[in-house]
């Protein structure tokens, strides 16, 4: 489980920052996976509210951004969106993994080969000196796409346990459809993903590791949140999926 | 026989050509003297012997560029030392088998709608888009040691929006072994040398500048799309696209950094009044202003690149290191347009070789192919025909229009 064990280590590079120390705390996250996953709809979705009609590969690295306010705080959550072509990554990337507070793995449901190379980006970030003590989290994007699943989800469910990740399948495009087919009413899923990780990035700090963490605040209403497991196997701060 | 005909025909398209003329004097929608002048000029260079690339050079590079589609169709071979009247053949199916490249290529493709023009029908971009994976494919395949890079296809989509899938593979491939050479490597290492150019322009020009930018740490990734798609995939105006290839087909492989620089420079105030932070100044500057006044950056991009040669940065930066193939093969790339014959001449050698070798030749093929590209109701017409509506107007148009009840060819030998 990605817990917050080591969280003094990791709100010191929090604090630490270069920063003129703004009233607003930026989260930076950053988004890997192969190419054609949906980094670039999900981070959009987050950011801009819908799904983007016309997406086009990511050359390098794309930066969105968007304010939250958690519990009256406002808080910038700021996303990496990376380039999937593996022959950007070595001597392109790298200088973005800086700062990082948290990693979005993304995968295909439909896609085999997307899910088999998760190892890698997870030796990427392992290269790139990211301890344990950043969370992580697991995405099988395009749910939507119930026809054509490759990747169940017991299979990536075992995955992200190995991995001490929770993982969330959702779809980017259509966000209110869950895998089986369900509907979650109006809530936003790739929304609840995003604050999720925000709220597990903010309960990391000492300062407010005191205050309850389950209480959303602003955008957001997550019906669960925090350290508490969700239901079956996964792992912290899973909303109501 | 052949000899008599081809005199009397020289002589028709002449006529046509002055006919032509006459009508872009009258009916041209911003009068503009120079770009008469110009388009004479452009005129003279293709029908000297050898073609006289310098002044195509400089054409291509001063203000308004190639003008227009029909030009760009005649300049851009020559400006790549490529014979119209022996392009590589149309691919086969087999381009796509098993290719390391082909999932990305398909998948690249797919998403690149943006860059197709706005009233184009659904079904015409999709046929478009199966030709631009085949000439994707095409070049890879000829050229083992080249690998693809997502970006190539907002490359090959600009060249094949405006020649058409032959001339695009034989552009392309050109363009690949040479100017977009260091991109194509296994790995990014070359590129990330090119890009390291761009800091110490912008030190030379604007010491405050370039240290706010060493401060934020910003890096040069911002700069990235634009330098290997020739800002193809960035600009949403496919005009200043095609603007900015005549440039960088006219240039050394380094002009879009030297341009870079200058879009970099023109936003000085914007940079320095942004939080001094990696992400903010990487999210500005990666986002380009649609309106930025291209002739003028292209002229001072020109400037810099003379104040500034690619040497002398080197020398000041300690870039020397890294072998550049882009920037070695330049001179030897260059030598190789000086001695181009004429179109006329080329279609005369080949037409000749071709009736040497086989009844129908590669001038039968040409033919053929051509008749097929201006074959009525083809996209390939009424992208021309946008183009010329564009540029000309509605007279135009007319003629336009009555020269395709003619017979095709007479459109492609207007200059
Ligand atoms: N059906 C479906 N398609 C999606 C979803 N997310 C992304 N896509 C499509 O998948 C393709 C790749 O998406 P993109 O975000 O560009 O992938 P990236 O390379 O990881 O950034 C695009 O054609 C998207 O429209 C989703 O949730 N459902
Ligand atoms: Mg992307």
């Amino acid at each position: 489980m990605a817990d917050s064990g080591s969280s003094g280590e990791f709100s010191a590079s929090l604090t630490s920052s270069t920063l003129p120390p703004p009233r607003t705390r930026i989260f930076k996250i950053i988004v890997i996976g192969d190419s054609g996953v949906g980094k670039t709809c999900l981070t959009y979705r987050f950011c801009a509210g819908k799904f983007p009609e016309k997406t086009e590969a990511t050359i390098g690295v794309d930066f969105r951004e968007r304010l939250v306010e958690i519990d009256g705080e406002k808080i910038k959550i700021q996303l990496w969106d990376t380039a999937g072509q593996e022959r950007f990554r070595k001597s392109m990337v790298q200088h973005y993994y800086r700062n990082v507070h948290a990693v979005v793995f993304v995968y295909d449901i439909t896609n085999a080969a997307s899910f088999r190379n998760l190892p890698a980006w997870i030796e990427e970030c392992r290269q790139h000196a990211l301890g344990n003590e950043v969370p992580r989290i697991l995405v099988g994007n395009k749910c939507d796409l119930q026809d054509s699943v490759q990747v169940g989800t017991e299979v990536a469910q075992q995955f992200a346990d190995t991995h001490s990740m929770p993982l969330f399948e959702t779809s980017a495009k259509n966000s209110n459809i869950l895998k089986d087919g369900s509907s979650r009413g109006s809530s936003d899923h790739v929304e609840a993903i995003f604050m999720t990780v925000a709220h597990k990035l903010r309960s990391q700090k000492p300062l407010v590791l005191s205050q309850p963490s389950d209480r959303a605040g602003g955008t957001v209403n997550l019906s669960s949140c925090g350290d508490s497991r969700g239901e079956g196997a996964r792992s912290w701060g899973c909303s109501s999926c | 026989m052949d000899g008599w005909m081809d005199g009397w025909m020289d002589g028709w398209m002449d006529l046509l050509y002055i006919i032509y003329l006459i009508f872009i004097c009258f009916f041209s929608t911003e009068p503009n003297v120079g770009r008469k002048q110009k388009l004479t000029e452009i005129h003279q260079a293709l029908i000297s012997d050898p073609v006289d690339i310098e002044t195509l050079k400089r054409a291509a590079a001063t203000r308004g560029g190639l003008l227009t589609d029909e030009v760009r169709r005649k300049v851009w071979p020559k400006l790549l030392n490529i014979n119209v009247y022996n392009l590589p053949h149309r691919p086969g199916r087999d381009v796509r088998d098993n290719h390391r490249d082909h999932n990305q290529v398909v998948l690249d493709v797919r998403r690149s709608m943006k860059r197709f023009p706005k009233g184009m029908p659904a079904s015409e971009r999709a046929v478009l888009q199966e030709q631009l994976v085949d000439v994707i494919l095409e070049v890879l395949k000829r050229n083992p040691q080249l690998h693809y890079y997502q970006g190539y296809h907002d490359v090959a989509v600009s060249l094949l929006l405006v020649v058409g899938e032959r001339m695009a593979i034989a552009m392309l491939d050109t363009l690949s072994n040479y100017h977009l050479r260091d991109f194509m490597d296994p790995t990014m290492d070359s590129t990330k040398h090119i890009l390291n150019y761009l800091m110490p322009i912008l030190e030379q020009v604007d010491a405050e500048l370039y240290d706010f930018m060493m401060r934020a740490e910003v890096g040069t990734i911002f700069a990235l799309s634009w330098l290997i798609t020739w800002f193809g995939h960035v600009l949403s105006e496919f005009k200043h696209t095609l603007r900015l290839y005549d440039f960088f087909l006219s240039s050394h492989p380094l002009m879009p950094i030297y341009l870079a620089a200058t879009i970099v420079l023109h936003r000085e105030k914007e940079v320095k009044q942004t939080e001094c932070d990696m992400a903010m100044v990487h999210h500005l500057l990666s986002r380009i202003p649609q309106d930025l006044p291209y002739e003028l950056l292209i002229s001072q991009a020109r400037d810099l690149f003379a104040r500034y040669p690619p040497s002398l940065l080197a020398r000041r930066a300690a870039l020397q290191s890294h072998k550049s193939l882009s920037i070695s093969t330049f001179q030897a790339f260059q030598l190789s347009t000086l001695h181009q014959r004429p179109d006329s001449v080329l279609q005369r050698l080949t037409k000749a070789h071709g009736a040497a070798t086989s009844g129908h030749g590669l001038g039968a093929a040409l033919s053929r192919d051509r008749g097929q590209l201006w074959g009525k109701g083809n996209r390939m017409v009424k992208m021309a025909v946008w183009g010329l509506s564009a540029t000309l107007g509605a007279a135009m148009l007319a003629v336009a229009q009555t020269a395709m009840e003619w017979g095709p060819d007479v459109l492609l030998q207007l200059f």
